[in-house]
């Protein structure tokens, strides 16, 4: 909201209290200041001048040589475009040097011929108004060669508060709230105002009937002989000052009165209003009017309409409706003052997108004992402005509405309590008077009396009294104090140790980097990895239409950057611990099953075929994760092939670690999917092997896990030897594992597969698998003899596989 | 005897001659131990010519080695008058000690020599770029919220997670933001689709309520994590964030408690002390409310992050309200307590002089990998 200087200065004295200074102590005792500007700052750079003489240009038909006394010695030559310059006038005038908006610098010029010595400005060229029709004329009485804002009293400065801040404050819409404020601040009393009703004719009232609680008071006085003539100086300058378009008298009336105490009017042309009258109630299904901003508006019975009969004239407390409105010609109006219920007007206003000043200040609960002082504020000042008008009848006041102000019982001590500071009873009751409560002591502390303009919403629980009372005597003022508590050890945080561990283990020796991602997933990315279909939590106002889903899992969005990444770089790791949600299967509307999950995904160019053998990212991946799951302390994890395979899953190269036979899966290693490369982009330069783990914290915190014991040492050297086999491709590692610990019986410490190998010395369709395979035994200095045991089983173990041993 | 090293040596042909055959070297034997000086001479001569230990073994081989002068000196003793047996025995000995030694002498020549040759470090240079191991990174983010979440820790807080899909009670209606309610624009909501009940959190303060329900007072919690608001996105505004909510209920607890914790905090953020402020602010779940203002620790006179104020906007905090206590199940008159938010991806930008928010969700690894 924006609040001028100098209209604060109609409601309090402002002596002394520079704009910054007033900012400053707004920010620290009541809202949020978001900034100050000295309204229109050129005209402090341009002066009066009076054209004593204006002959038409020699060489232009458009121009005139006009003479301008600036008051100095001599006087200017300026030539002048506008056609309503003549003789006589006060203008406006920029002097050579002087720098008009849009560095706009006014230089000595020759114009057709004629030399000029400045411009003689419209109010356009001012960015005071849009009027460009012809230059600006001034008051005949401002002072020649004065600044323009010295001459006209037009010093004034804009501070905008931040609307936020205002909230809970319906009494801060106005500029009288804010001096109310400013009073209680500063010690100073508020200036009187006469709320007093002009006089008013004996005519029958205006017949207004309320059928919905939703209006609890409606006030409409009929005024005649008003006219849309143009508002006074000082109207214009105030409006202008905040940001409001002066248009008429009537207009800028409404819109004065409102900005002045927070109270929304309207203007009814009453020519144009039934006989019957005003009736205010909820409009029916499938209901229309169209709003004075031209649009067709469908209405819901949630809204509350103002009809002329039974026909609707306007939205209550958003926006008057065409068919009313107030024309040039008008001359008997209706001034609506009422109070709304402020859910109503919220709700439609927010449904129609119809954000008004109007139904800003609705929204926040207004106080209704305003309407009546506002429409006197309103009939006053009109008939100042045009003694002519005439009010016929005495106002129409209906409504159920009752006086919101009450009493609360303010215990000092608690104040003190609350805010921790030893603030006497005495600047406790002064603070609170200064702010337009009432105080009365009684035998548990006092009385005080809220006033209705707080009564509405801000202040009903004694500890709403305790802020008023901080914040005027300053927060500031209030040193900090050091809390006393025990401190007893937090409790143990497996789930968050988790998460650090695995954070630390990718991000340190694997070599991975943290990345954390939007929750939303992009429909197209979930398309290209074939879970578009798959259940998802929805967004009904995403911000774009495709992004309307909450991942299930982290790995699309790990996906999503994959391409352009790999551009970058011929490795990218990258991992994410976050959340997933899977909807409630049972009811949507319960909140969803949460996930914790870390996904990797590891994309690199392929690897060419002298690659070793496990070099692939696949296998670098599956390796990675198991060493996770054994540092954190996992045990009985095995590998199987992954039932099902993730929808991004290579069908056939995917797996799942699970510790023990029906637990819950812990991680899933598989080969992003061969046709959802392309998709992805990795294609071309940027074709790539991906890999990519899923892993669930979740079932990582209830899997078994290793105790703390420590294994003994070897107490005697063990054997190390190397065996290679040649067998069938088509037979699995493990079972030449399996064989190897069969040979040992029990003594074979390791077996590390180091070498598979296919080629023409191990023959077509066979392969060659060699290991470092260590035999230990905890009772005696294993032998020669012992290896050669070892090797003759393992030998016919191997041959059972269709295999042989191979030499070397 | 086919050593290449040793022809490459520039062993002299001759040597070759004297190791062809023990068979010819009968006829020779006394010209050759008649020789014994002039032979041990030349060998000294030859070992002094090594400038590599190749070399030097070469030598040592053609001397002393299994078919060497020596062995073939030794060889024709037999074939010798007993009584000349004896003399050629000793010159073969003297021979073969005077070679050893000479070939020691001149492999310690030949080590120091190399020693003081590495010491001049030739074609060391000292620009060369070393090879860099590629390291992983844990994101900014991360980094921010674990320490806040130890400094915490330390101060007898208890960290707490919550769901980011929340319910319309938890996230706005317990914490006194009532359908209807004003206040509601302010969040920018995001709704999950069904009867409306369901939200994306838009703030962490839901934990707020979900700890007064699970824990008892008195408490102390935080609650780091990520929030939602249906905002347009630019370099200052993202519509995914993260938050850190606190929590503290207690008995008799006042304003002055909570200015007391949040310099106390902000000591352990920015590591210095920093002149704080506190101006009313609103949110309906804390009353009184307030904005925390710290002094820019950036600048002197103002700069770029405090929009030249020297205040930049911390922490918003209050009392807790006495209705959200209710909602937590406590009675407001015999509980108090304060509540506070930080912002974590402020924190962070502020942390790195990060001009784009969008950068911490970006998911580049060019601005991942600077962490
Ligand atoms: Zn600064």
């Amino acid at each position: 909201m924006y609040v001028s200087y100098r209209w604060l200065g109609r409601h309090i004295d402002l002596e002394g209290l520079s704009p910054e200074q007033l900012c400053e102590d707004l920010t620290l005792s009541t809202a949020e200041v978001e900034g100050m500007e000295k309204f229109a700052p050129h005209l402090a750079d341009v002066c009066v001048g009076l054209v004593k003489q204006r002959v038409p240009h020699p060489d232009a038909d458009k121009l005139s040589v006009c003479t301008v006394d600036v008051g100095q010695e001599e006087t200017l030559t300026i030539v002048c475009g506008a056609p309503n310059v003549a003789a006589g006038q006060k203008v406006a005038v920029a002097t050579v040097g002087t720098v008009l908006p849009g560095d706009f610098k006014i230089k000595k010029s020759k114009i057709r011929g004629v030399p000029s010595q400045g411009m003689i400005c419209s109010v356009r060229e001012l960015e005071i108004g849009d009027d460009h029709d012809g230059i600006w004329v001034l008051a005949e009485d401002s002072e020649i060669g004065a600044p323009v804002a010295d001459a006209l009293d037009l010093n004034d400065w804009v501070i905008e508060i931040d609307n936020k801040s205002l909230t809970h404050r319906p009494d801060l819409w106005g500029h009288r709230g804010i001096a109310t404020e400013l009073a209680a601040i500063y010690h100073r009393p508020l200036k009187a105002i006469s709320f007093d009703w002009p006089e008013w004719g004996d005519g029958a009232p205006y017949p207004i009937r309320i059928d919905t609680p939703a209006c609890p008071r409606y006030l409409g006085l009929p005024i005649d002989g008003a006219k849309a003539t143009p508002s006074p100086d000082w109207l214009r300058w105030l409006l202008l000052a905040v940001g409001q378009r002066p248009i008429d008298c009537l207009v800028d009336l409404s819109n004065f009165v409102m900005l002045d105490l927070g109270q929304p009017n309207h203007t009814f042309d009453r020519h144009s209003l039934d006989p019957e009258g005003i009736s205010v109630r909820m409009a029916r299904e499938g209901e229309g009017m169209r709003t004075l901003d031209g649009e067709e508006r469908v209405l819901q019975p949630s809204d509350l309409l103002i009809c002329s009969g039974d026909a609707p004239v306007a939205l209550a407390g958003i926006m008057g409706g065409e068919s009313s409105k107030v024309g040039d010609k008008t001359d008997a109006l209706l001034l609506e003052v009422a109070t709304f219920a402020p859910a109503i007007v919220r709700r439609t206003s927010n449904r129609l997108g119809l954000r008004t000043d109007a139904s800003a200040r609705f929204e926040k609960s207004l106080d209704p004992t305003l309407p009546e002082r506002a429409a006197a504020h309103f009939a006053r000042l009109l008939a100042e402005i045009q003694p002519d008008v005439r009010f016929p009848a005495p106002p129409t006041d209906v409504g159920e509405w009752t006086d919101p102000a009450h009493t609360l019982t303010l215990r000092p001590d608690r104040v003190r309590q609350e805010l921790g500071k030893a603030i006497d009873d005495e600047e406790i009751t002064a603070i609170l008077e200064r702010l337009g409560f009432g105080v009365e002591a009684q035998a548990d502390g006092y009385a005080v009396a809220v006033p209705s303009a707080r009564s509405t919403k801000d202040v009903h629980l004694d500890r709403d009294l305790v802020e008023e009372i901080g914040r005027i005597h300053r927060y500031g003022n209030i040193e900090e104090k050091t809390m006393l508590a025990q401190v007893a050890p937090p409790p143990k945080d497996p789930r968050r140790n988790l998460v650090r561990a695995i954070q630390d283990q990718l991000a340190g020796s694997a070599r991975f980097h943290e990345t954390i991602s939007y929750s939303f997933v992009d429909d197209g990315l979930l398309e290209k990895l074939g879970m578009l279909d798959l259940p998802h939590v929805r967004i009904v106002n995403p911000v774009a239409q495709s992004e309307n889903k909450i991942r299930r899992t982290v790995i699309p969005s790990l996906l999503s950057g994959i391409e352009t990444n790999r551009r970058l770089l011929e490795d990218v790791r990258l991992f994410e611990v976050g959340k997933g949600y899977l909807p409630n299967p049972d009811d949507p509307n319960k909140q969803p099953r949460e996930l914790h999950l870390a996904g990797l995904v590891w994309a690199t160019a392929p690897r060419g075929p002298e690659a070793r053998f496990d070099a692939h990212t696949f296998n670098q991946l599956q390796g990675l994760t198991t060493d996770l799951l054994d540092r954190l302390g996992v045990i009985e994890v095995q590998w199987r092939p992954a039932a099902p395979p993730p929808p991004w899953a290579h069908p056939a190269k995917a797996l799942e670690a699970v510790a023990g036979q029906d637990a819950e899966r812990l991680a899933v290693v598989a080969e992003l999917d061969p046709g959802f490369h392309a998709a992805l982009g990795l294609s071309g330069e940027q074709t790539s092997e991906v890999a990519i783990a899923e892993i669930s914290l979740d079932a990582i915190l209830i899997a078994p896990l290793r105790g703390g014991r420590y294994s003994p040492l070897a107490r005697y050297p063990g054997i190390k030897l190397d065996v290679a086999v040649a067998l069938p491709d088509h037979a699995a590692a493990a079972t030449v594992r399996e064989a190897i610990e069969k040979a040992g019986k029990g003594s074979v410490a390791d077996a590390e597969l180091f070498d598979l190998y296919r080629g023409e010395s191990v023959g077509a369709g066979r392969k060659s698998l060699a290991y470092h395979v260590t035999l230990q035994s905890d009772k005696k200095t294993l032998t020669e003899k012992d290896e050669q045991k070892f090797l003759k089983r393992f030998e016919a173990l191997v041959g059972e596989l269709g295999g042989e041993l191979r030499n070397g | 005897m086919s050593d290449p090293a040793s022809g490459e040596a520039g062993t002299p042909g001759e040597a070759d001659s004297n190791t062809d055959s023990s068979a010819d070297a009968s006829a020779d034997a006394s010209a050759d131990a008649s020789a014994d000086a002039n032979t041990l001479a030349d060998a000294q001569a030859k070992i002094f010519a090594c400038d590599d230990v190749d070399a030097l073994k070469a030598v040592e081989r053609e001397f002393v080695g299994k078919q060497g002068v020596v062995a073939q000196l030794l060889a024709s003793i037999s074939k010798l008058p007993p009584e000349q047996r004896r003399g050629v025995g000793q010159q073969a000995n003297a021979l073969k000690q005077g070679v050893q030694e000479a070939v020691q002498n001149r492999q310690q020549t030949l080590a120091e020599a190399r020693v003081a040759a590495d010491r001049q470090g030739e074609g060391f240079d000292a620009s060369l770029p070393p090879p860099r191991p590629r390291r992983g990174s844990l994101h900014p983010l991360t980094q921010v919220t674990r320490e806040l979440e130890d400094l915490f820790q330390s101060m007898g807080y208890t960290v707490l997670d919550g769901p980011e899909i929340e319910t319309d009670y938890y996230n706005f209606e317990a914490l006194n933001i009532h359908a209807d309610h004003p206040a509601r624009d302010s969040h920018d909501t995001f709704f999950c689709e069904g009867d409306g009940h369901l939200v994306m959190r838009t703030h962490t303060s839901p934990v707020q309520i979900r700890a007064l329900e699970t824990l008892k007072p008195p408490l102390r919690v935080v609650v780091p994590g990520k929030v939602f608001r249906h905002e347009s996105t630019d370099a200052s505004h993202d519509h995914t964030f993260h938050q850190m909510e606190g929590l503290v209920v207690d008995r008799d607890i006042s304003v002055a408690h909570l200015v007391g914790a949040m310099k106390t905090l902000l000591r352990g953020i920015f590591d210095r002390d920093l002149e704080v402020r506190l101006r009313p602010g609103y949110f309906p779940f804390v009353e009184p409310g307030f904005e925390l203002d710290a002094r820019c620790p950036f600048c002197q006179e103002g700069c770029r992050v405090c929009k030249r104020t020297r205040w930049i906007e911390l922490l918003p905090c209050g009392l807790v309200h006495p209705n959200v206590l209710r909602a937590g199940g406590l009675d407001p008159d015999e509980w108090g307590g304060f509540a506070f938010g930080l912002g974590l991806s402020r924190l962070v930008m502020l942390r790195h002089n990060i001009d784009d928010v969008r950068h911490l969700l970006g998911g580049d690894v060019r601005f991942l990998e600077q962490f």
